[in-house]
């Protein structure tokens, strides 16, 4: 098989949304020899900016988006390890833990949300919907996550971001997580008012945010957040 | 003999149905069936993507075939037990045929009467106003009196409450429990205010969980004969929280409202996947749920609107499917992004609501003024808008419709993704007077006037 097959086989996996096939493709192109960042650039960031893309013009949808998501982390759980710290550079990295606050079990948003980030190269850990803020808080402390990513679609839930916040300082986390807000009734004002680092309105400006956060030298919590794409 | 399975009959399946992991649910048992069935159809790229207003009612009726067809293949999902609740076709066609096509809610002088309509049905569609945003508990009573006194809505929900007394009101939790009494109770005083006392009304917007829905059909809160509004996630899902409410409403001898959106973009796939989701969804809330009325919800979730015109297009269709195939009693939403006091916002109500009501449904509510995003952002001006769209475009012609949403709709589509939010309710509506203030009263005689001028039967102001 030519090397070329192989990087051809691991992006086909990877565009089919395949977990299993992605992570075996990865795994038989690294056995062959292939420049792991090679694999990384041209068979898993390629098409996860062609589906980012098409899912924004309408030309496909989130079933595919998340599909895809699920298989490019695959493979990239399988190519990362081999991949040098300064060959890191540029790609997004660290841990993320979201979810659908309680009472709330819209996950839409949040998915899509996942699947971008997942996208970019960071680890994401979604608890999925109706997420108690003990739940949150203990994932965040379990997992030694740099970004919290709180969502909800219900004005209702909402008040359950400023007690997540609460006990991340309470569990003297606050000062190593960056908090992130976003969803329907989330606006900039709120998110100003209950601690948070950032605000977003969608997927694209939670990428924004994180790789923001990761470039500062500032740790959490920030003095103000700040707001991609605002809506006043 | 009725087939229809009871609500025991149903709980027994959320535990004994076929298991099916909700990853696998929402990525791929609803994408593959959805495109399965809309291949079977010859579906697949029908949406015009210009066209707001389908015209063509042999292909709504495919639509409601296969709509037909899904439902029974795939069944909903109960979340709690990953369980999925399938219904037989003697079953589904057995609860369609006993649901309610005429209910008389509210009482008295005040009640109203909401019939299943067909596309272009004169009988009026009935409104209700409003959606469930976000109001401080400063503004709420005289912003839901100031509703509750215009006489062109026919239903009353108002907005939501997330604070009771200042405490902030968290899901599931005692504070919820109480919201829920204390809503139900002011609603019903405010009715009395506005001097409508048996004015039907849709309780509890403010409920997420069933805790802030237990005060319904109780002494001194929402009436039985109003009805008990139960949400639920889509694609096709149910949960523990739904059943809660059913079970609660049912046992009040109440009426279940029921509904949950289809999402064009999300797991059923394009537009036409997103009517095929909506008309099974629609139709197995009636044995599943148990509804009395409901069904026809559907979203963009690339603008979280539907006033765009694959929006607007999937509307329609999926309401002239429902009304030409069946007698149930259907609801739709206009989700507008744009807010109060701007003309933007009247449009986009003009050309949703008109296109909900002449397509057949028998009900509409809303507005969802500024995408439902901002606290306060709401007046009764707007919901007086919608109501007098819904019963003036009933028994308009479709292609008359088509016409006037396909000249309005310029005048805001451009900005959907990046709306005017206009403005809080203070800076537009005066509460204490109930009346708007000159600024807003001037856009919407504006727009009336240019709605009137166009040819729509609205009555002068």
């Amino acid at each position: 098989m030519e090397k070329k097959e192989f990087l051809d086989a691991l992006m086909a996996a990877v565009v089919d949304g395949e977990e299993e096939d992605s992570a075996a493709a990865a795994q038989a192109a690294l056995d062959a020899g292939l420049d792991p960042l090679t694999l990384v650039n041209e068979a898993i960031q390629k098409p996860l900016e062609k589906v980012g893309k098409d899912f924004e013009n309408g030309d496909c949808y989130l079933p595919e988006l998340i599909l895809v998501g699920d298989a490019a982390r695959a493979a990239s759980d399988v190519i990362m390890p081999h991949i040098s710290a300064e060959d890191m550079a540029g790609s997004l990295q660290g841990k993320v833990v979201i979810g659908v606050v309680s009472g709330d079990l819209h996950d839409i948003g949040k998915n899509i949300v996942a699947a971008f980030l997942a996208a970019q190269g960071l680890k994401v850990v979604d608890l999925g919907t109706d997420v108690s803020p003990k739940e949150f808080v203990e994932t965040v402390v379990r997992e030694n996550a740099e970004y919290l990513i709180i969502s909800t679609l219900l004005s209702t839930s909402r008040p359950f971001y400023r007690q997540i916040v609460q006990l991340l300082e309470a569990r003297n986390k606050r000062t190593e997580t960056f908090v992130l807000v976003g969803g329907g009734p989330v606006t900039p004002k709120w998110a100003a008012e209950i601690g948070a680092d950032g605000y977003g309105r969608d997927a694209k400006d939670a990428v924004d945010l994180c790789r923001l956060l990761s470039d500062m030298v500032q740790k959490p919590p920030l003095s103000e957040p700040i707001l991609v794409n605002a809506l006043s | 003999m009725e087939q229809k399975p009871d609500i025991v009959e149903i709980l027994r399946r959320t535990q004994e149905g076929e298991y099916c992991d909700l990853k696998e649910w929402d990525v791929k048992r609803i994408p593959r069936t959805v495109r399965a069935m809309l291949k079977k159809y010859n579906l697949q790229g029908v949406c015009d993507k210009q066209s707001p207003v389908n015209l063509d009612m042999e292909l709504a009726d495919t639509f409601y075939k296969a709509g037909f067809e899904l439902a029974l293949e795939l069944g909903m999902l109960c979340e709690a037990t990953e369980r999925i609740v399938r219904v037989s076709e003697e079953e589904l066609s057995s609860a369609l045929k006993f649901a309610p096509s005429e209910l008389t809610l509210g009482f008295g002088k005040d009640a109203r009467v909401m019939k299943a309509r067909t596309p272009e049905d004169p009988y009026p569609c009935m409104f209700g106003a409003s959606l469930g945003i976000t109001v401080t508990e400063e503004v709420y009573s005289l912003l839901t009196e100031g509703i509750a006194r215009q006489l062109e809505v026919d239903f009353l929900e108002g907005g939501s409450l997330a604070t009771v007394n200042g405490l902030d009101v968290l899901p599931g939790t005692p504070s919820e429990t109480l919201l829920g009494y204390v809503q139900g109770r002011k609603h019903r005083e405010i009715r009395k205010a506005a001097g409508r006392v048996g004015m039907p009304g849709i309780g509890n917007i403010s409920a997420v969980t069933e805790f802030g829905q237990f005060c319904y059909g109780t002494e001194g809160n929402f009436y039985n004969t109003d009805l008990s509004l139960i949400l639920f996630p889509s694609e096709l899902k149910i949960n523990y929280q739904t059943l809660h409410k059913v079970v609660h409403t049912l046992a009040m001898d109440g009426l279940v409202f029921a509904g949950s959106p289809a999402m064009i973009g999300g797991m059923p796939g394009p537009a036409e996947g997103a009517v095929l989701s909506c008309i099974a969804c629609a139709l197995l809330q009636y044995p599943i749920l148990q509804r009395s009325v409901g069904g026809g919800e559907i979203y963009d979730i690339r603008y979280m609107s539907n006033v765009n015109r694959e929006g607007l297009w999937a509307l329609s269709m999926t309401h002239q499917a429902l009304s030409r195939n069946t007698n149930i009693l259907t609801h739709g939403i206009a989700n507008e992004v744009s807010g109060p006091g701007t003309a933007a916002f009247l449009y986009e109500i003009l050309v949703g609501v008109a296109i909900i009501a002449a397509s057949g449904a028998s009900f509409s509510t809303g507005p969802r003024a500024a995408g439902g995003k901002l606290t306060d952002y709401l007046s009764p001006l707007e919901c007086r808008f919608c109501a007098e769209v819904a019963h003036a475009a009933s028994g308009w012609e479709l292609s008359k419709v088509k016409e006037m949403a396909e000249h309005f709709l310029p005048k805001y589509e451009a900005a959907i993704k990046d709306p005017d939010v206009g403005k809080p309710v203070k800076e537009v509506w005066d509460l204490e007077n109930f009346k708007p203030l000159p600024e807003a009263e001037a856009v919407y005689r504006q727009v009336k006037k240019e709605a009137i001028d166009f040819g729509f039967p609205l009555d002068e102001y």
